[in-house]
């Protein structure tokens, strides 16, 4: 799909999503919230898998680090306003620091350390227990807003979040390390010998990943007000934004969000009317997506229409 | 204590082994990490219940029937499910065996319930006696068994000519095309044996373990962590490192805490994985990753 008409997808659905809170009621807020939410996880995965070729399935690690930090922060006397922005230099710093000794790790080693990493940081704050509730749970304190406003600012701050980890990765699809990043996805020594300083470039590809990636938790906190291991480190996190983003097409820009939305509304009318067999069928629609579209839909539906000129995607494959 | 403790990790490590063969063969050959390994574990864990309580054959006895059934469920969802894919990216493989993982575990608690459900023959409870040590006699059938499947397969990959096709693909799949092997086929097969010694180590874990469709998941953690241990696609470095796990994780348990035998063994895993990615032993088996 052409970048014009990219913009033109997502400005439609930006204004769709805009005007929605008018139109709908509680339950359809709520679902539209996830599917926001569930966008900036796909979009932080695209940075780091899409563009940087490494397959980080355990990220949903930034996802609790954002909601323990952002809760731990509120718990501590912190506004939302400021807990939020310190949750996600957190998830950041932390990416970091490990992206140095982990992006050493190529291919499926990579993939299973991020898991590990996810396991043991799940058994670290169980450990640590004080502060961050232990294996009982953390509750945030209670906002003093009335609820259906509450919903309505978390509605539009997710959409905000969205649609700036999009603007992000837009900036990255046409900047200097955007291209430094699908260079070391196609060949890293090939990258390396063109100039690019890879390991820089992977650290702050997986840098802007957590960050992505802790906003979102970071909201969800706030937005639950009661967090747990359990939940906030919950793999499938990071398993359901990968499956969205392989939907959209990895290494598009809209894509992610796409995939999240389809995803996340096919996912809710199997919910409803299945109720026991919902992984059987997620699975399925996952092995599904794989198996027919591994290119993602964007790419399936722009097949449909005679191709007027793709050089890049000739570059590309 | 110590000799118990002891004794117990050397009985589970076996079973351990068993488990991790099929699933590092898999890793080592086509560099698939199949996540649907434990729920292939836990498949044979149920066919084995099913035998011993419809039929009354006893697990031990039944096995090859369960390998044979894995087998074939190994071969066909590698050539209808896994082949396409790998043309197109392998690293999609990991989705589609995690989709696969979801399928089956929701599939079996359609079918038999999430109730706990337990394989009991007349021998379960006995133990034999050596000083101050008891011996469970499953325990121990189970360990030897696993040893024996282990020396099997090791055997049938250095000794026979597809064995050596497997191999052969491993190293270099365009090189063995060259020689006349349809790497497709080899690679059924290998999905085929894989699946089969999961079927094989579910079959040793009904006798042992208490059943229901979560079974896989308490595997595949320790499945990991022995594969990257012992050194991706090695036969005999998943039996070693099978041991060193079990080992490792019932001192934890028994001196640390229950609480603890998890941080041990991730701990370990990231160690090993920063420190030295090639496993414990070196050197490696089959091709690279």
């Amino acid at each position: 799909m052409s970048g014009k008409r990219q913009l033109i997808l997502a400005t439609v659905l930006l204004i769709a999503a805009l005007a929605a809170p008018a139109f709908v009621g509680n339950y359809w807020l709520r679902v539209l919230t996830t599917v926001f939410m569930f966008g900036v996880v796909a979009q932080g995965l695209n940075v780091i898998v899409g563009f940087a070729g490494y397959h980080a399935f355990g990220n949903s690690v930034f996802f609790g680090i954002g909601a323990y930090a952002t809760g731990i922060g509120m718990t501590l006397g912190l506004p939302v306003w400021v807990a939020i922005p310190v949750a996600v230099a957190a998830a950041a710093l932390i990416a970091a620091v490990l992206g140095w000794p982990f992006l050493r790790l190529r291919g499926h080693y990579f993939a299973i350390a991020t898991v590990a990493l996810n396991a043991a940081a799940t058994e670290v704050i169980i450990n640590i227990g004080g502060v961050t509730g232990g294996a009982q749970g953390l509750p945030l304190p209670f906002s003093s807003l009335p609820p259906t406003l509450l919903y309505r600012i978390i509605y539009f701050a997710m959409l905000a979040t969205l649609v700036l980890a999009t603007a992000i990765v837009f900036w990255l699809s046409r900047s200097r390390l955007g291209y430094a990043l699908r260079a070391l996805r196609d060949s890293e020594s090939g990258a390396e010998v063109m100039g690019v300083d890879t390991v820089k470039a992977k650290i702050l590809a997986w840098t802007i990943s957590a960050a992505m990636t802790g906003s979102a938790g970071g909201l969800w906190a706030y937005w639950l007000t009661f967090i747990e291991v359990g939940t906030a480190f919950d793999i499938s996190i990071s398993v359901r934004g990968y499956i969205m983003m392989l939907l959209g097409g990895m290494g598009t820009v809209i894509g992610p969000v796409i995939g999240a939305a389809l995803f996340q509304l096919v996912g809710d009318a199997i919910w409803s009317h299945f109720s026991g067999i919902h992984n059987l069928l997620l699975g399925a629609l996952v092995m599904a997506v794989v198996l027919l579209v591994p290119q993602g839909v964007l790419d399936s539906l722009s097949r449909l229409r005679p191709p007027a000129r793709r050089p890049r995607r000739a570059a590309e494959a | 204590m110590f000799a118990q403790t002891f004794v117990n990790g050397l009985l589970l490590g076996g079973v351990y082994g068993v488990a991790t063969i099929g699933f590092s063969m898999v890793w080592g050959v086509m560099g698939i990490i199949n996540l649907a390994h434990g729920a292939y574990i836990m498949m044979g864990a149920y066919f084995s219940y099913m035998l011993a309580s419809r039929l009354g054959i006893d697990p031990f006895v039944s096995m090859p029937l369960v390998m044979a059934a894995l087998f074939c469920v190994g071969f066909t969802v590698q050539h209808l499910l896994l082949n396409p894919v790998m043309r197109t990216s392998v690293l999609l493989t990991l989705a589609m065996t995690f989709g696969l993982e979801l399928f089956l575990v929701d599939l079996f608690v359609a079918l038999f319930t999430s109730d706990i459900r337990s394989v009991n023959t007349s021998y379960s409870s006995q133990a034999l006696a050596v000083g101050p040590v008891l011996i469970s006699y499953v325990r121990l059938a189970a360990a030897l068994l696993s040893l024996t499947l282990a020396a099997f397969l090791y055997l049938v990959l250095t000794r026979t000519r597809l064995g050596q096709a497997i191999l052969a693909t491993a190293l270099d799949r365009e090189a063995a095309r060259l020689m006349g092997i349809f790497p497709e086929r080899i690679y059924n097969y290998t999905a085929g044996i894989g699946a089969a010694l999961a079927g094989a180590a579910g079959s040793l874990a009904s006798t042992l373990f208490p059943i229901s469709p979560g079974l896989g998941n308490s595997f595949i953690g320790a499945v990991f962590v022995i594969t990257v241990l012992g050194g991706i696609g090695s036969v005999t470095g998943a039996v070693a490192a099978g041991f060193v796990y079990a080992l490792i994780q019932s001192f934890a348990a028994s001196y640390l805490g229950v609480n603890y035998q998890e941080i041990v063994a991730f701990g370990l895993f990231l160690a090993i994985l920063i420190v030295r990615p090639q496993g414990l032993f070196g050197k490696r088996f089959f091709g690279e990753v």
